[in-house]
């Protein structure tokens, strides 16, 4: 008989248990809810970092004839690791910096070629974009699992919470180091290259000129004034050296520059509206610093003042395709430029617009 | 792109933990009900604390069930809608299409069949469903 059998007796008596285990066992059962939470998330950590090595290999395959070790070429990418420079005796720390970028940026460029030979330097370019995305999607993965399986090991309650506290700020990056592989893998303009669409609009139809490796500069009449309106030479996936374009230029024209204008695409804040347009001072130039250093030095050297022009954009919509408000913010920082030229500089000066930016899918 | 386009089947998996709570829950909900359903039959007066508790923890175990259905795992890499605008240099000619591999912004496409000249990309961009920030 189902009404013989103490159903609310045997509730309470597993209550007051589980009551008891709980005083006993409860931080550690916390522990291993938050380490299979954790567990869920490295699980699609490593579904992202293999379906985008999946997909790198595929799209070179794509790209040309490839050579027969090329999965184990791809992987020896995926693995790599920069070691930074030395920071006990900061002098030249910059210079050093810089060395060991472009030889990253040549190493990479050149592992591509080898990978397709017969491929143009765009789709070169854009594939060399690509396995930085899922290089940084392997690097994501790793980074995980490590403190996860540091976790697990010592039990440590501190570890497992901080890296609880962080994952949800991972995974946005890894969904955002997705959104970009897939981008590159099609040459589609990204959300960073606002900067370099806007020089692109203002420097179509002039004459230009590649003043340093990969940044082409046009010589533009705006508002009665001259504009040396540069970005990095598309469409291949590019960002080139807008500072050492900067530097040139004002060197060039010693010191002569009445404002520089710097146009680039940064992170909005939870809230702000994509494609938000907003004006500051100083360099807006991302990155490890080396470019933003040398706009930083020279114009203090010639006392030029900056002007920077920010298109707000959320970190995912950073990497991934160019969406639509982003886009349409063109005018309105076109408008913003000629603004600040007009209030800041007299007819006959001559100034810089530079548009920073990944100029994936971007020409000039 | 074939591997872009693949469903993540390999993400469809469940909790065995979280089903075996939700089984032991429901089984334990059922017996309550069925119980207090007894009482009232043989006394006449319902065990109203009971039958709700039972039906809260029916009530909680199916939306639990109805949460923990399979979804497949979004992993980033879903092409979204991309759109590419093609314009007239010197008219107001303006086509919308979907986005062409090859394509990018400020490419001369074919002759403007308004005016006969050059028509360039002007746009690529996305558009975002849904609420997406």
């Amino acid at each position: 008989m189902a009404s013989e059998i103490p159903v609310n007796e045997m509730i309470q008596i597993a209550w007051m248990g589980f009551f008891v285990a709980y005083m006993f066992y409860g931080q550690r059962l916390q522990i291993k809810i938050m380490l299979k939470e954790i567990e869920g998330s490295l699980f699609r950590l490593k579904l992202i970092r293999d379906r985008g090595r999946t997909i790198a290999i595929s799209t070179i395959k794509e790209a040309g004839k490839t050579p027969e070790d090329l999965p184990a070429r791809v992987d020896r990418i995926l693995e790599h690791v920069d070691i930074g420079p030395v920071s006990l005796d900061p002098v030249g720390i910059i210079k050093r910096l810089e060395h060991i970028i472009d030889t990253r940026d040549f190493r990479f460029k050149d592992e591509v070629k080898l990978m397709i030979p017969e491929a143009d330097e765009t789709q070169q370019n854009n594939m060399t974009n690509m396995l930085e995305a899922a290089l940084a999607l392997n690097h994501l993965y790793r980074l995980v699992r490590h403190f996860y399986l540091m976790g697990k090991k010592t039990l440590s309650f501190y570890v497992i919470l901080q890296l609880q506290m962080i994952l949800p700020e991972v995974m946005k990056e890894a969904e955002a180091s997705a959104g970009a592989l897939r981008a590159f893998t099609l040459g589609q303009p990204i959300g960073d290259g606002i900067g370099a669409l806007v020089a692109a609009k203002l420097m179509y139809g002039r004459e230009d000129r590649e003043i340093v490796k990969d940044v082409a500069v046009s010589e533009v009449p705006i508002e009665g004034r001259t504009a040396y309106v540069l970005k990095a030479k598309g469409p291949g996936g590019n960002v080139g050296k807008p500072g050492e374009a900067v530097k040139q230029i004002i060197e060039e024209k010693e010191g002569k520059i009445a404002r520089v204008i710097v146009i680039d695409a940064a992170q909005k804040l939870e809230g702000d509206k994509p494609g938000e347009v907003v004006e500051g001072i100083g360099v807006a130039i991302g990155g490890p610093g080396v470019e933003k250093f040398k706009v930083e030095e020279v114009a203090t050297k010639y006392k030029v003042p900056i002007n920077a022009i920010l298109i707000m954009q959320g970190i995912g919509d950073l990497v991934s395709t160019m969406r639509k408000e982003t886009i349409d913010s063109v005018d309105n920082v076109i408008e913003r430029t000629k603004r600040i030229m007009r209030e800041c500089t007299n007819e006959g000066d001559h100034v810089i617009i530079a548009g920073i930016g990944n100029t994936m899918g971007i020409a000039q | 792109m074939k591997a872009m386009e693949e469903p993540s089947n390999a993400a469809r998996r469940m909790s065995f933990f979280f089903i075996a709570v939700v089984s032991v829950l429901l089984v334990l909900s059922f017996i309550s009900l069925f119980q207090a359903v007894e009482t009232y039959r043989r006394t006449g007066s319902p065990d109203l604390l009971t039958i709700t508790l039972s039906l809260s923890a029916i009530a909680l175990s199916s939306y639990v069930v109805f949460q923990m259905r399979r979804k497949p795992l979004k992993l980033g890499f879903e092409m979204p809608k991309v759109y590419t605008t093609v314009q007239c240099s010197k008219c107001d000619f303006k086509n919308v299409r979907e986005f062409q591999k090859g394509d990018y912004i400020l490419k001369a496409i074919a002759p403007c069949p308004k005016c006969s000249s050059q028509t360039l990309i002007s746009s690529i961009y996305r558009e975002v469903e849904g609420k997406e920030e």
